[in-house]
């Protein structure tokens, strides 16, 4: 799969381990966790005020992706008349470098020479920044967070909040040397002059650029339209100024009506940042009409593969319901222990460790099934309902299946299931082995070090019994 | 075979059933139905809804009996801010006497260089205090997006209750849809830096609201 060759997630053990001592990335997720999980709750509180609920919202908006999803071939047709008769061209993309390909053709069609671009998850799965500047088009990013990671040479390290892991000093440094200015002493009471900073800068790329590039949070059939849910208003700029638009989304990102896509709308704003609704929501249809003063000349659909149509069917299409709203990772304990970047690839948090995976080899990400505690706050905060930690498990037990785990682990499990498959034999061994974890205890009750595994015992101390197994306290206590 | 072709044959195996046209006569069906999800009861009449959600997404808005007031309303509120009394306008409110309030206004697509944006709206909603603003000749979508200040005229007759309402209104009174839909909800704002909220991403900065009809 190409996708495989940008990933990283098979350093995930490595990487994991140099984030958590990252003294600077835990004060910004230790900053990040609260307040991601408070606007969420206070978000999704509120809908009682309507007298909604958030589970019979939560089952409309799965069955609207269902629809789609069992129906994917009927919805795309529709879809891509639909566009092509409002005057949109549309492309489609078996992976990510035909993404890159297409992207650059347009943009060399209409002499593009600087492509400003809203906020594209999968314009990180192809690398199309680097493809862009390869072919002498210089993409500027324009979301501030992904302003801000493009910056310093980075990839997003959360879907909504791309810059979570930067502190205002690491912005601070990257501004001044992007603007030309000196760096100067920056506390919190300055972020709405450092906004003002970018915002400026922005103001003429987006005047100058010859191209926007965007993603869709949804595409409707209905009407062809492409949904771009934005807060910054980037989203707005990209596809209004320059005279070349490039929408690039995913296939399963089609909702039949504009009717479903209010519904969508009343969960996905509340489950990213809490809002009853984001400041910008636009709806793009076709090109500039005539008598039109603004808006594209040329509408570019590109429709992408890049692994999911394989998902279709298979024992992971549920995943293929998921909104990219970022509350799995929100609400997740190994995500705000790590950071995004731990994760390798684009999508970080339970969302990647399902996706990453599937888009790029399973043979290519396999501690991610396993970073999980199996805790369901992804599972029980998700708008559409995806069961992340079933999946998970699934692509734990296709490692399995596929002989993809170390073979300590199998010889382990076929020890294990030997003796536990034996009752006397079981019993001797966990008599032998409760007696040897007391002798290392040395009747203090938990081992301080435990040389076997010493990775446990690096930040507490091993509990361990009496030395009795639970079949001779068992047995003790019914004669007692 | 091309890309197209070759998805659309991964997608068709994935989706594992061949009866295509019946099933793209039952998506016709279903995108006529035009079915809504769970609907919110919105307990305030629309006009007191829309008024308090807007301000809650830091809009300001200022209440008038006749639309005729609009421009004198406007002059005050531009003169208070010290955001100066030109402005660029969209065609469709450009009608009233601005002049005679002292403003001077051009009905032209903005430039960066304009300051203060004047627009109606095709209507608002009130279940989250949005704009819903439609491109077109006569409505460039620039003049809620580049200036700084952005002033919107709402009539109260034009608050319907949700998005799905203003479809329906967008489907009656026009049929197809514009180039662009934009529903506005206050000023633009990123949190991007330690998420602190700033007012003024790369949109407007503020965004006051001019609601004329009946008192809410």
């Amino acid at each position: 799969m190409s996708a495989a060759k940008h990933s990283q997630a098979m350093h995930f053990q490595a990487r994991a381990g140099k984030e958590v001592r990252n003294a600077v990335l835990q004060r910004a997720l230790q900053k990040a966790k609260p307040l991601f999980v408070g606007k969420r709750a206070k978000g999704i509180a509120a809908l009682s005020e309507d007298k909604l609920e958030f589970e019979a919202l939560r089952t409309a908006c799965e069955d609207i992706r269902n629809r789609v999803l069992t129906d994917l071939d009927v919805w795309l047709a529709i879809f891509e008349e639909r566009a092509r008769a409002s005057g949109a061209e549309v492309l489609w993309a078996r992976d990510g470098d035909e993404i890159c390909r297409h992207v650059v053709d347009v943009a060399r069609q209409h002499g593009v020479t600087k492509a400003t671009k809203s906020k594209s998850m999968l314009s990180e799965e192809a690398r199309l920044n680097e493809a862009l500047a390869a072919a002498g088009i210089r993409p500027v990013e324009t979301d501030l967070g992904e302003y801000i990671v493009q910056l310093a040479g980075e990839t997003p390290s959360h879907i909504i909040a791309p810059a979570v892991h930067k502190t205002i000093g690491d912005v601070e440094a990257l501004f001044a040397k992007e603007h030309g200015r000196p760096v100067e002493t920056r506390t919190s009471a300055d972020i709405p002059a450092m906004a003002r900073e970018a915002r400026e800068v922005l103001r003429q790329h987006f005047l100058s650029a010859e191209m926007g590039i965007s993603g869709a949070n949804f595409l409707i059939a209905e009407t062809g339209t492409a949904a771009l849910v934005t807060n910054e208003g980037n989203g707005r700029m990209v596809t209004t100024l320059p005279k070349v638009h490039v929408v690039i989304t995913g296939i399963e990102k089609i909702v039949p009506t504009l009717e479903d896509f209010a519904t969508l709308m009343r969960l996905l704003p509340r489950s990213a940042t809490g809002q009853s609704i984001s400041n910008y929501v636009s709806l793009l249809t076709g090109t500039k009409q005539p008598g039109d003063s603004d808006g594209p000349e040329k509408t570019v659909f590109i429709l992408v593969d890049n692994g999911r149509a394989n998902l279709l069917g298979s024992a992971y299409q549920d995943m293929l319901r998921c909104i990219r709203c970022g509350a799995c990772m929100n609400h997740c304990p190994v995500y705000f222990s790590l950071g995004g970047h731990a994760y390798g690839w684009v999508y970080p948090g339970p969302m990647g460790s399902v996706l990453t995976p599937l888009y790029t080899g399973i043979e290519n990400a396999l501690d991610l099934p396993h970073a999980s505690t199996g805790c369901n706050q992804c599972g029980s905060v998700c708008p559409v309902r995806i069961p992340l930690p079933k999946l998970m498990h699934r692509l734990r037990e296709e490692q399995v299946e596929r002989g993809l785990r170390p073979w300590s682990e199998s010889f382990g499990l076929k020890a294990w299931a030997l003796v536990a498959g034996k009752p006397a034999l079981y019993r001797w061994v966990m008599r032998r082995a409760a007696r040897y974890l007391n002798w290392l205890a040395d009747g203090s009750g938990s081992i301080r070090i435990f040389g076997l595994a010493p990775g446990w015992t690096a930040g507490r101390d091993l509990p361990v019994s009496s030395g009795k197994t639970f079949h001779e306290l068992y047995a003790a206590r019914k004669r007692a | 075979m091309s890309a197209r072709d070759e998805i659309l044959k991964r997608v068709r195996a994935g989706v594992g059933k061949d009866d295509f046209s019946a099933r793209r006569a039952l998506a016709e069906a279903y995108m006529a139905e035009r079915k809504r999800g769970p609907q919110p009861t919105l307990g305030a009449e629309l006009a007191v809804r829309f008024k308090s959600k807007a301000e809650s997404l830091s809009s300001s808005v200022e209440v008038l009996p006749e639309r005729a007031e609009a421009p004198a309303a406007v002059a005050r509120y531009l003169t208070a801010g010290g955001f100066g009394l030109q402005a660029v306008i969209t065609g469709d409110v450009a009608g009233l006497d601005w002049t005679g309030s002292g403003l001077t206004v051009a009905a032209r697509p903005a430039v960066d260089a304009d300051k203060v944006g004047i627009s109606g709206c095709f209507c608002a909603v009130a279940e989250t205090g949005t704009l819903m603003l439609l491109s077109g000749p006569e409505t460039p979508a620039t003049v809620s997006l580049l200036p700084e200040t952005h002033i919107a005229l709402v009539e109260v007759s034009r608050i319907v209750a949700t998005m799905e309402d203003a479809f329906a209104l967008l489907r009656a009174e026009r049929g197809d849809l514009p180039r662009a839909i934009n529903f506005i909800s206050g000023p633009s704002r990123t949190g991007d830096i330690e998420q602190t909220i700033v007012l003024g991403a790369h949109g407007p900065c503020r965004v006051h609201l001019i609601l004329t009809g009946t008192n809410p």
